[in-house]
């Protein structure tokens, strides 16, 4: 099975150039807030250990567009599924909505006004002025209609089932999702973004464990990815699968429905943007093409990279995307089930 | 600005064409959707709890 795809020159120059534009405008945001939730970090993962019970499988529930197009989340709440399942902050209303409560739900993008929407914003219309993020992509189809019917109906679930689930919030978290997140009841358990190599001279991980004292994991670049290493490496899970995890986009949606189109076009000139930015690829599972973009194919070379060099193995059961590769195995989620029931 | 708007004298302040700062703004926000959720760079260290640093 294919780990690397084939791309043109350009779309990998600015894939290879998206480590060092992550650095750059994300880190001082993510020392500042390491220090400043300092005072609100009361327990952290080691926590966990104390009073987990092991379990040998877990479900990964991130937030691609197949949570709308595939029955996944369905099939899941339908099931009598009794391992892990874990969600994140872009899934965890969609679960819920399901009928499925999570045992575990990963914050840890730093943005200061986008990622509180996840939990019900009580800002939202301050926060979402001028920020077509969200509302022109696929992926919150419910919000599309009636934004603020729906964010007021996810403040409500929320604060109903948070202390159901365990938050496992990044200390790099902005303070209105601290806040936010405290106000709702979760149980919360902090964690360090392992961003870098701590045994290399001047680490960013290093200077940020100094502070405050957590222990750390690695991201892949995003909080799907971070929640399949928190299973398969902090909770020592054996079989981990992963829904939503497409990391791209059915062929049939326009290019200006995409994650960082007006971002791409803005740099490069509506005129330049072509497929060359979009290459597709065809699911081995569903046999259905897909395309994706340069933040996605970063995404998968992350993983995929994190995949092998851990000699670790990966069930994709998100059924469509692009994630697929030598050591991971695409397959239904009722066979994932099935199989570790 | 061109110094044919600029009239016949000189002014106390200083005047600056914002089109730069605008356009740097906007590629600083575009860069830092297209960068991702979060800055990587390790690919073979899973976790790690710190005990190292601790003994230094």
């Amino acid at each position: 099975m294919q780990d690397n795809l084939m791309f043109t020159q350009s779309f990998s120059n600015i894939v290879s150039s998206i480590s060092d534009i992550g650095e750059k405008w994300h880190k001082s945001d993510i020392v500042k807030n390491n220090i400043s939730n300092i005072k609100f970090m009361h327990k952290n993962i080691n926590e966990l250990h104390k009073s987990t019970e092991i379990k040998n499988s877990a479900i990964v529930v991130s937030a691609g567009p197949s949570l709308h197009y595939s029955n996944t989340l369905e099939t899941l709440a339908n099931s009598k599924y009794k391992g892990v399942v874990i969600a994140i902050d872009g899934s965890y209303v969609k679960c819920i909505k399901a009928g499925i409560v999570p045992d575990y739900v990963l914050t840890l993008d730093p943005h200061p006004t986008r990622l509180v929407r996840w939990f019900g914003d009580y800002d939202f219309e301050k926060n979402m002025e001028n920020d077509d993020y969200f509302s022109r992509q696929d992926l919150d189809i419910d919000f599309r209609d009636n934004s603020l019917k729906q964010n007021q109906e996810n403040i409500e679930l929320v604060n109903k089932f948070a202390n159901k689930t365990k938050l496992i919030i990044s200390s790099t978290s902005p303070l209105n999702v601290v806040q936010r997140t405290i106000d709702a009841g979760f149980d919360m358990y902090w964690w360090l973004p392992l961003v870098d190599n701590p045994d290399e001279g001047n680490s960013l991980t290093r200077k940020m464990y100094q502070s405050s004292k957590l222990p750390a994991m690695n991201t892949g670049g995003n909080v799907g990815t971070a929640a399949w290493v928190f299973a398969k490496f902090w909770l020592n899970i054996e079989n981990v699968a992963v829904i939503g995890m497409d990391l791209g986009y059915k062929k049939n949606l326009p290019y200006s429905m995409t994650q960082t189109y007006p971002e791409l076009s803005g740099i490069f000139g509506e005129e330049n943007i072509s497929a060359e930015f979009f290459p597709e690829f065809e699911n081995p599972l569903t046999n259905e093409i897909f395309y994706t973009d340069p933040t996605y194919a970063w995404y998968r070379q992350n993983i995929i990279d994190m995949i092998n060099n851990t000699d670790s193995k990966l069930y994709n059961c998100t059924e469509g995307g692009i994630l697929f590769g030598s050591n991971i195995e695409n397959i239904r989620l009722v066979d994932f089930i099935e199989q570790n029931s | 600005m061109s110094d044919f708007l600029k009239g016949n004298y000189d002014l106390d302040t200083i005047i600056q064409d914002d089109k730069e700062e605008v356009k740097d703004k906007f590629r600083e926000n575009a860069l830092n959707s297209i960068g991702g959720s979060m800055v990587f760079v390790e690919r073979e260290k899973m976790i790690w709890d710190g005990s190292d640093d601790l003994k230094e």
